[in-house]
């Protein structure tokens, strides 16, 4: 004996379809859980491998924002004596550059001082005088 | 972000679900075994400053990445993306009613068991379970994340790279088709 079909509404299809499609889940998740020991036991080896690569990667990361640029410098998390220890060959180095630089100077502003020193005490060559520009040279009144 | 124990906790608690969707996908099951450990390494190892609550979905979007890697590995691609746009045929429309009463019925005898009269249990989710396989790729998938996964709609429709209207035709197919292929099978009547 055929049975009227029945009408269903949107909203009860979407339930009817929801409850069995749980069901089926439900049945899928049964399944699941009893899968051979020997998959288990493959799947928990890749988790413990992914989550020792995972913890790695932390630590990679951690390393990095901590150490940010500064780490190149050698400002890590260290203690204030430190960084100070690490600052002091450089200000170190800095000091004996600008040392050198100065001491270079000043040998050479006495070299050109002596030079001047000799050259203005000696006598005259009498070659000078053949010399056009230096004859020019004391034509010229001193101040132009 | 989140913690080691959130992570292993999280990944002890869908490994064998994700095992099983690659094995509907891949049908090897050491090939999903390969999908599954590559999905989780990806996920500890670059997705390590997202929170625990994103972990879900961001693991149901690298498992489904990393079995598409394994279809383009094995040069498949043709016959996947064939199988991805075969939607056409399914069941569904308005003239489904005798289908729903169909839904009705084997969603309650699957609930109280009766059907074991004929069949035993083993074997009836063995069933289920060669039905489900047997889904069209996109149907199958968006089924599982939507009532296995338990994601939302909109989550599915994220994790698929598809429209949250896609998502319900492709969930809706897949009961229909589910419910006739188990009513064949004598399941529920």
């Amino acid at each position: 004996m055929n049975t009227p079909a029945r009408t269903f509404g949107p909203a009860a299809r979407e339930a009817i379809e929801s409850r069995f499609a749980r069901n089926i889940a439900a049945r899928l998740s049964e399944r699941a859980e009893n899968v051979a020991p020997e998959i288990s036991e493959r799947l928990r080896f890749a988790r413990e491998k992914a989550l020792e690569i995972g913890r790695l990667a932390r630590a990679g990361a951690e390393v990095q924002s901590a150490g940010g640029g500064a780490a190149v410098l050698g400002f890590s998390r260290s203690p204030w004596w430190q960084r100070i220890a690490s600052i002091l060959p450089v200000a170190a180095l800095i000091g004996g550059l600008v040392l050198i630089e100065d001491w270079t100077t000043r040998s050479q502003i006495s070299v050109a001082a002596e030079v001047d020193a000799a050259l203005l005490g000696d006598d005259l060559p009498i070659n000078a005088y053949r010399d056009p520009g230096f004859v020019e040279y004391l034509k010229t009144p001193p101040g132009e | 972000m989140a913690t080691d124990k959130e992570l292993s906790d999280f990944l002890k608690s869908v490994e064998k679900r994700a095992w099983k969707r690659a094995v509907y996908a891949v049908r090897d099951e050491d090939a999903a075994l390969d999908i599954v450990q590559d999905a989780m390494i990806r996920l500890s190892e670059k997705y390590i400053d997202r929170p625990a609550s994103e972990l879900p979905l961001l693991f149901q979007r690298i498992v489904s990445n990393a079995t598409m890697d394994w279809f383009r590995r094995q040069k498949v691609r043709n016959a996947v993306v064939r199988n991805f746009s075969d939607f056409e045929g399914a069941a569904g429309g308005d003239g489904d009613f005798d289908i729903l009463e169909t839904l009705e019925s084997l969603g309650s005898s699957l609930e109280h068991e009766s059907a074991a009269d004929s069949v035993s249990r083993a074997q009836i989710l063995q069933l289920v379970e060669a039905e489900v396989a047997l889904l069209p790729a996109r149907q199958r998938e968006a089924f599982l994340l939507r009532y296995w996964e338990e994601l939302d709609v909109a989550e599915t429709a994220a994790s698929m790279g598809c429209s949250e209207g896609s998502v319900k035709t492709h969930c809706s197919r897949a009961v229909h088709a589910l419910a006739k292929a188990l009513r064949a099978k004598g399941i529920g009547t």
